[in-house]
């Protein structure tokens, strides 16, 4: 009972619930992605309250709360409510060799009246939907969090990446939760699309390599979901391709900290360049296919919308990925950094044909013209790598004159703006509605009695007016 | 009471194990004034054994013996003229009780006028003759309903759940809280027996039963986040308590609530044990300080008595891993049993508004180390122990229930 003897330091006990919290997420069940969830938030707060702008940093990251109190709230939802399956899954089909019957028509009664629990089931589904999307910055209220370093000094730069990889693992894991009820798919991808688009902008538009990783990993992970909520591939395999780009993301912003480690050398600068793209290519190439050419017909708009994000990404990866310069005369015998980054990058190279030929495999299919079509985006993007390389002397990812960099931040800005100022303009309305709460929770015993009557009168009209 | 799921001497374990903390939390408070201050605080408990009593066997109470136990509170609470914001909390109690039992009680009188009888089980019957105006039995129901409503605590009479925890000592606040929402529980049940007969009148009073459950969740929740001291957002939760027992009312107005758990000596078994232990806690809160702010003693110098103290607080609460999420799991399956979609949502809404103050409450109770040395004086070690009781007391509750179910 008295103060213990060992003391574990801050940031030893956020790693462990950080990495406990990511691991939780892996499991299927609801409860336990929202357990992981508030893991993750507990880790970010056990980091923030030890450092010196603890006051700021608290504050920042106090909205971590929300994305397990959405999954609390799907959690309880799913506890309190009769099987899901019931009422949210497929009608079955017939089984392929049974005669072709025609079906009966005969007027469904309104889904309401077949089940009255019906909306609750939605909304705990948009509940997971909602956590994931506010970890991977698709929702306005979190938007701008990757463009901050996280709490913990030493990985903060990387820690923030952090969030939209378990965005993606909550949507990816709980897909089945939430992406059969009504509606679900339709916001999931409109809020991803959107994110895609600004993601890659703000990653265009911001001069930090590291920032503009974070932002990728972002991107990566919108794409991804998008692969899960339209049941583009099998779960499993989009989270192969994500694991490619996004990680790959990972590994070079990790390797960007230590040394600038994925940019040491020329050939390894190459390798690194070809394997981000491979992977980037990779998850997207599915998407651009489904997207563009889904339903045996082609979409423009919706290709259109998608390939631009997608061109800009990769050429942001191949234009900014460039060799370091070395300020070492030798480079230490015992630095394993460039064998570690090399493994790496071959790992990234590799993942992205691998699931894609799984997928092959397990049946998945494209026509030519919607393959070729769909590769033409990401191959695009190695045409102004030659034009926008930096000229000699210059330092590498220095604005060109009257840029599409100032493009690409003005308007990441000022969506973003509207964005905030609609969420304020509907907070101040839900604070308007709730401030008679405020009156009501305390005051004097002569109140009290008056109001007793008020409500006694209340109870003697209700019935009457019933 | 339903106690089918639990053997017969498990609803008064709770009870004593809430006593055992009560002595030790009043002879923290004396040792310093009186010269035995043991036999001081076993006098005390000894006062509250009454209460305990109720707590451990609700089935008892009457309509008649729950205004003697809601009596036997406010007296508790009036025992020490010198204690000043005690006696007023026994002030406002009284004001408010007094005035509702009034109105009821005129209510009861009609109903017995209109139907001839002042049994409840042969008021229906009598009832569904028509040979009454609805206006006169449905005015006299609803008003005979209110001393139920007002004991349970739930928004718009949350206030005194609220004064009650922020004024009265921490020892006597939860028994009294429990005596009087077990009071007004059993109050509505009481009156309610037999009016399956009447289907008209059970319509009117699932109605009625809907609007204030509906009122004090909502009510509750919206609240709880401007209370603005931690004793009084204890109180809040506990009036959440008595909104959870008014939803499974409403869904089954003839059913015992919480019948799965050990029913109402469980519920209560259970409040009070959380109540106590939160309301230890809120004192050793910081009142208006931001999350920033350096921890206060009990954290500092016993973070690990802390963390059992924020158990209980999150047992009030119902958060997941505690026995109060068997609690608010009853109240909503049985909602979603008998299609209550509404009141469904109303109940999670209120959990997570309760569960996101019980966790804000704790991460300021941790607060932010600033590297100072740790104060010198500790924390009595009696009030210590008494938190210690508690969770010991909650997580043997909890084994139970996740063994029972």
């Amino acid at each position: 009972m008295t103060a213990p003897r060992w003391f574990v330091p801050a940031s030893w006990a956020g790693a462990v619930a950080a990495s406990l919290g990511v691991a939780l997420l892996l499991l299927p069940g609801v409860v336990w992605a929202a357990l992981g969830l508030e893991l993750v938030a507990l880790a970010f707060w056990l980091w923030a309250r030890s450092l010196p702008d603890r006051s700021e940093q608290l504050a920042r990251w106090a909205w971590l709360r929300r994305p397990p109190t959405a999954l609390w709230l799907a959690a309880a939802l799913f506890l309190a409510l009769p099987e899901l399956r019931h009422v949210l899954a497929p009608v079955p089909l017939p089984p392929a060799d049974a005669t072709f019957s025609p079906p009966a028509l005969q007027a469904a009664p309104p889904p309401m009246a077949r089940d009255p629990m019906l909306l609750l089931r939605t909304m705990s589904s948009l509940a997971i939907l909602w956590a994931g999307l506010e970890l991977m910055a698709a929702l306005p209220l979190s938007r701008p969090f990757p463009d901050l370093t996280g709490p913990a000094r030493p990985v903060g730069a990387w820690l923030t990446a952090l969030l939209p990889v378990t965005g993606f693992l909550v949507l990816w894991r709980q897909a089945g939760l939430w992406a059969t009820a009504p509606l679900a798919r339709e916001i999931a991808t409109l809020a991803l699309m959107v994110a895609v688009v600004l993601a890659s902008l703000r990653a265009y538009g911001r001069r930090s390599l590291t920032a503009s990783l974070r932002w990728l990993v972002v991107y990566d992970s919108a794409l991804a979901s998008m692969l899960v909520a339209r049941d583009v591939l099998p779960g499993g395999i989009a989270a192969l391709l994500w694991l490619g780009a996004a990680g790959g993301r990972l590994i070079s912003l990790a390797a960007e900290l230590r040394g600038k480690a994925a940019r040491r050398g020329p050939g390894l600068t190459r390798l690194w360049r070809l394997a981000g793209w491979a992977a980037g290519t990779s998850l997207a190439w599915p998407l651009l296919n489904e997207m563009g050419f889904g339903g045996g017909r082609f979409h423009p708009l919706e290709f259109g919308v998608l390939a631009v994000p997608v061109t800009l990404a990769n050429a942001l990866w191949l234009k900014r990925v460039v060799e370091a310069p070395e300020r070492r005369a030798m480079a230490r015998p015992e630095d394993r950094s460039p064998r570690v980054s090399r493994l790496g990058a071959v790992a990234t190279l590799l993942a992205g044909p691998l699931a894609l030929a799984w997928a092959w495999w397990q049946g998945f299919e494209v026509s030519w013209p919607g393959a070729l079509f769909a590769f033409v985006p990401p191959a695009l993007a190695w045409w102004p790598v030659r034009r926008l390389a930096p000229a000699p002397g210059s330092p590498p990812g220095a604005p060109l004159p009257g840029g599409t960099r100032d493009f690409a931040l003005s308007t990441f800005r000022a969506v973003t703006l509207i964005e905030r100022q609609l969420a304020a303009a509907i907070g101040g309305v839900a604070r308007a509605l709730g401030a008679p709460a405020r009156d009501l929770h305390s005051g004097d015993a002569q109140e009290y009695l008056l109001f007793l009557v008020g409500v006694a009168v209340l109870a003697l009209l209700l019935p009457v007016l019933r | 009471m339903n106690v089918a799921l639990l053997p017969p001497w498990v609803a008064g374990l709770a009870p004593l194990a809430a006593l055992a903390a009560a002595m030790l939390v009043r002879r923290a408070h004396v040792r310093h004034v009186e010269p035995q201050p043991w036999w001081d605080a076993a006098f005390v408990a000894l006062t509250i054994v009454p209460l305990a009593a109720v707590v451990a066997w609700p089935g008892a109470l009457t309509p008649a013996r729950a205004a003697l136990a809601a009596g036997l509170s406010v007296a508790l609470l009036a025992h020490d003229p010198r204690d000043l914001p005690q006696t007023e909390v026994a002030l406002k109690i009284t004001w408010v009780l007094a005035g509702a039992f009034a109105l009821s009680w005129a209510g009861d009188a009609l109903l017995a006028l209109a139907s001839g009888s002042a049994r409840p089980r042969e008021q229906w019957p009598a009832l569904a003759l028509a040979l009454d105006p609805y206006a006169l039995w449905s005015a006299a129901l609803s008003l005979s309903l209110l001393a139920g409503l007002v004991l349970l605590g739930g928004a718009p009479f949350h206030f005194w759940p609220a004064d009650l925890f922020h004024g009265a000592r921490p020892h006597l606040a939860p028994f009294v809280a429990a005596t009087l929402q077990l009071a007004g529980a059993a109050w509505l049940l009481r009156h309610l027996d037999g009016i399956a007969s009447f289907p008209t009148a059970a319509q009117l009073v699932r109605s009625l039963l809907t609007l204030a459950a509906a009122v004090a969740l909502a009510g509750g929740a919206a609240t709880l986040g401007y209370q603005w001291r931690p004793e009084r957002r204890v109180g809040a939760l506990v009036s959440l308590q008595g909104g959870l027992v008014l939803a499974s009312l409403a869904a089954a107005p003839m059913r015992i609530p919480f019948a799965g758990y050990g029913g109402l000596a469980a519920w209560a078994g259970h409040l009070v044990l959380a109540a106590t232990g939160a309301s230890l806690l809120s004192h050793f809160l910081p009142a208006a300080a931001g999350p920033a702010e350096r921890p206060s003693v009990l954290f500092r110098r016993h973070p690990w008595t802390g963390a059992v103290g924020g158990y209980a607080l999150l047992s009030l609460a119902g958060a997941p891993g505690t026995p109060g999420m068997f609690v608010w799991l009853d109240a909503a399956r049985t909602l979603a049993d008998l299609r209550h979609p509404g009141l469904l949502l109303g109940v999670v809404l209120a959990w997570l508004a309760a569960f996101g103050v019980a966790a804000n409450e704790i991460r300021r109770g941790f607060g932010a180390p600033d590297g100072s040395p740790a104060p010198a004086r500790s924390v009595p070690r009696s009030l210590r122990a008494a938190l210690w009781a508690v969770g010991a007391a909650l997580l043997g509750l909890l084994a139970l229930w996740m063994r029972r179910t």
